[in-house]
């Protein structure tokens, strides 16, 4: 197959360059515009800063939680057969398909003053929403299916042989697990939770419902780009895209380096 | 012992997948159970293992009962077929697996597992990682994990069913050898009946979840019971002879009945099956040098030239009625055949196709007769119920597995066919727990025709109860009839007790199978039997006492069974037809069960079966 190469990839080239490498480039070009001064300045504000930590923190919650939450899931669903799996299984992967912000209307109508539970936890004095907890609802609800997406096909792979060696070799459910088990989804656990990571970290759409959008206490990273663009101070909103830009290439080499390395 | 199962059952979906196993297994011993795909084997395995649980019986190991234990605390050692070795780990690693949940210090592990290496012969691979590894050495290292703790019982399931045929026979030298050095009771599962033998000290031969024979190497490839065993261990020729007082009748020819095979409750007439093993077929230039029983003169019809001798099929005119269960006969085939294997000679000297031949048998066996295994077919259209109840009591009287069978439409859907069998199968698995069940789609007599062959069934229960009388032995019935190559039972309302039973001799020449059959059936169940001819007024003298001396001989020897018996010569009298004068016989002995031979012109069945009500049995001539 050593046919001319030339004109198909070129053609895929100038298609992708201003649909994707493009928009890339332009982050970098207008962040570095005013200079490192600028861009430091931007960085340094402590609404900038604020909402960099805040998005950093809630999507290391986010992939802790749902790293645990999501090998659990894949865990009972590949392992057991019971009634209503494959229901469960269109269930708890649904969230990649239902638009971000009725995510966020939905956990609004639920937990909200007047919602179906929060009205009953208002009087309390619990107000999950339009607070950080009500973020991290939010990202988990959103980020829920790739744990699942990443640790239950190793599973299902292994179609219960490797516990049942285990088994047979004298090995607890404990011992099998943490010994024989984990090992093996080691990869998936991984990639699961830098994938979990990411989309975390960039969310939008259910963010901005639920979080009020308020500065200092619930504004995200990508909520701050959108709220300083919306004011004018473009420079400021380039230099957090442009760090969030960095970190979600990092974590996307990382992700590449691991599941290279799972193939060996 | 060191392995006792004993009741051992297990049944998925109301089918019985282990069926009552009882087994012990010698200390020591390496014992391999032999089974087809679906036979069974796997899961007796896995039940020893503790990976599935039994639904009734017991296993003992080394003396204790570990039925409801955990697989951890069994100490038994697993082998899987397809390795199950942990990749994130090293060889050394993984053999040691098993030590380390048991809390060995590491120098002790280390040492351990060193040893094992030396054993399956992978010293110095210690730190590789499995995917270094090829199939085979996967295999040894899971062979080490399983020995390094010293399990009480070693299980291998299937464990060279991945590897190619070389590595195979190197890893079955290494297991057997390992074995015999360390002498830890084993289990082998495998499908490969040459693996069973050249590893197996003991062999249990498994069959759709029933344990058929269990036996040395050599007692079962010399000395099977069933049919079933010697045509799956080996092959060769399975023939239908009849006892004779010389010994077998095959054809034209008498060989003698051989020393160990004697049968209980000799009987002349009976059918018994021959096996005889292709190098045990004598094949000669010169009829004077045979050593063996001689079957006259035989034609090479086929000739295979494998290397360290000659595969044959031989055409034998001598034997010509015989019916040959093994070698299976090809279509349009003139003669009985027989396989024959013969060993080069030093001269290099080949038959040729076409050649005439001397045939003769260096050595054979018969096979132990069994039970009636009948099929009941069930009717879920009229919701009839006899010929279940009626066709239950028979198998139950002879000792036989009987199958239910559920025939649909082809627009019925097969899981709703299967849904209605098994509420049903459930609901009388109490009363007959060897019940077995099997659903088919299609024309009725086809898939009765079909499910016989296959599942080797020997006698079809069918009822007839509902709708007049006149409409019986409909166009399906009597197509099964005319094709069925094993004896068909017609209910026709339910008889409780068989006391009386009548064989009728009249349509044709009466075959020994109805007698055979019908003194079994009154043997089981304690009947008297008739046994009946219908001869008009005016038949020749001669004719008349080739009839009684005929019914005479069928007295003998049911008398030889242990059946009372009388003969009825019936003098047609008055009346016009045989049909006419059998049915008068038939009301005046008030039986419980007709026999007769299988009509090849149905009329005088039909007419029979339509003017009463009484049970028929249908013997094939063949059989």
């Amino acid at each position: 197959m050593m046919r001319n190469y030339r004109i198909p990839v070129g053609l895929l080239l100038s298609s992708l360059f201003p649909l994707l490498l493009m928009p890339l480039m332009a982050i970098f070009l207008f962040a570095g515009k005013g200079g490192p001064a600028h861009f430091t300045q931007a960085l340094s504000t402590p609404d900038a800063q604020f909402a960099l930590r805040f998005s950093l923190l809630i999507a290391f919650a986010t992939s802790i939680v749902n790293a645990v939450l999501g090998t659990f899931a894949a865990y009972v669903l590949s392992k057991y057969r019971f009634p209503g799996r494959e229901a469960l299984l269109v269930i708890v992967n649904l969230p990649i398909a239902i638009p971000t912000v009725v995510v966020g209307t939905s956990l609004i109508l639920l937990w909200g003053p007047i919602g179906l539970l929060g009205q009953y936890l208002d009087p309390l004095g619990i107000r999950p929403m339009f607070a950080p907890a009500g973020v991290l609802l939010a990202h988990l609800f959103v980020t829920f299916p790739y744990m699942l997406g990443a640790v239950k096909p190793v599973l299902d792979e292994q179609e219960g042989a490797y516990e049942e060696a285990a088994y047979t070799l004298g090995a607890s459910p404990w011992q099998t697990f943490r010994y024989v088990l984990l090992p093996t989804l080691r990869g998936g656990l991984l990639s699961g939770a830098l994938l979990t990571f990411a989309h975390s970290l960039g969310e939008f759409g259910a963010t901005v419902m639920v979080s009020g959008n308020l500065r200092l206490r619930t504004q995200t990273a990508p909520l701050f780009i959108f709220a300083q663009f919306e004011a004018g101070n473009i420079e400021v909103a380039n230099a957090v895209a442009s760090v969030l830009a960095i970190i979600s290439f990092v974590l996307f080499f990382c992700l590449l380096r691991f599941t290279g390395k799972d193939q060996r | 012992m060191s392995i006792v199962l004993k009741e051992l059952s297990k049944n998925y979906n109301g089918l019985p997948i282990v069926n009552h196993i009882n087994l012990e297994i010698k200390d020591g011993e390496l014992f391999v159970l032999l089974g087809g795909s679906g036979s069974g084997k796997s899961t007796i395995l896995r039940m020893i293992a503790g990976l599935i649980e039994p639904d009734s019986g017991s296993i003992q190991l080394r003396g204790r009962d570990v039925t409801r234990l955990a697989p951890q605390v069994r100490d038994t050692g697993f082998v899987f077929q397809n390795y199950s070795i942990f990749r994130h780990m090293t060889v050394a690693e993984n053999i040691e697996f098993g030590l380390r949940v048991r809390k060995v210090p590491p120098e002790k592990r280390r040492k351990r597992s060193e040893e094992l290496m030396d054993l399956v012969e992978l010293a110095g691979l210690g730190e590789r990682y499995p995917p270094q590894l090829s199939g085979g050495q996967l295999q040894r290292v899971a062979l080490a994990r399983a020995l390094a703790y010293e399990p009480a019982v070693l299980l291998l399931d299937e464990p060279f069913g991945a590897l190619d045929v070389k590595i195979r026979g190197n890893l079955r030298r290494s297991l057997k050898e390992i074995q015999r050095r360390l002498g830890v009771t084993s289990i082998l599962v495998t499908h490969d009946q040459e693996e069973g033998f050249e590893l197996g000290d003991r062999i249990g031969v498994l069959d759709r979840g029933n344990l058929l024979e269990v036996g040395t190497p050599d007692q079962l490839y010399h000395r099977p019971a069933s049919q079933f065993v010697a045509t799956f261990v080996g092959g060769g020729n399975v023939l239908v002879g009849e006892l004779c007082p010389g010994g077998v009748k095959l054809g034209s020819r008498v060989v003698l009945c051989p020393p160990e095979s004697a049968l209980p409750g000799h009987l002349e007439g009976a059918r018994v099956r021959l096996m005889a093993r292709s190098e045990n077929v004598e094949v000669r230039e010169d009829a004077r040098l045979l050593e063996g029983h001689s079957l006259g003169e035989g034609q090479v019809a086929e000739a295979v030239f494998t290397g360290s001798g000659q595969r044959l099929r031989l055409d034998l005119p001598e034997l010509d009625g015989v019916r040959c269960i093994l070698p299976v006969p090809a279509y349009g085939q003139e003669h009985p055949q027989l396989e024959a294997w013969v060993a080069g000679r030093p001269d290099g000297h080949l038959f040729q196709v076409g050649q005439k031949v001397a045939v003769g048998l260096l050595h054979y066996h018969l096979l132990e007769r069994t039970g009636l295994r009948s099929l009941i077919l069930v009717d879920f259209v009229q919701e009839s119920r006899v010929a279940l109840d009626f066709g239950l009591r028979v198998s139950e009287a002879t000792g036989a597995p009987a199958t239910l069978l559920a025939v649909g439409g082809v627009h019925e859907r097969q899981s709703d066919i299967v849904a209605r069998l098994e509420k049903l199968h459930s609901s009388l698995l109490e009363k007959s727990p060897n019940l077995k069940m099997c659903a088919r789609r299609g024309g009725l007599s086809e898939e009765v025709l079909r499910e016989v062959r296959e599942g080797r069934h020997e006698l079809v229960v069918i009822g007839e109860d509902e709708g007049p009388s006149v409409t019986r032995l409909g166009p399906w019935a009597q197509r099964l009839l005319s094709k069925s190559e094993v004896p068909v039972l017609l209910v026709q309302q339910d008889y409780p007790k068989i006391s009386r039973i009548l064989i009728c001799s009249a349509g044709g020449e009466a075959g020994k199978g109805d007698v055979w059959l019908g003194g079994r059936v009154a043997k089981r169940v304690g009947a008297t039997v008739s046994v009946a001819h219908a001869v008009s007024e005016t038949a020749e003298p001669e004719r008349k006492a080739r009839v009684r001396s005929h019914l005479h001989g069928a007295v003998n020897s049911l008398h030889a069974m242990g059946v009372e018996a009388r003969a009825r010569l019936l003098d047609m009298g008055t009346s016009t037809s045989v049909a006419q004068t059998l049915l008068h016989e038939i009301e005046e002995g008030n039986y419980d069960l007709i026999v007769m031979g299988m009509p090849n012109k149905t009329a005088l069945a039909t007419r029979l079966v339509r003017s009463n009500s009484r049970p028929f049995l249908f013997v094939p001539l063949s059989h």
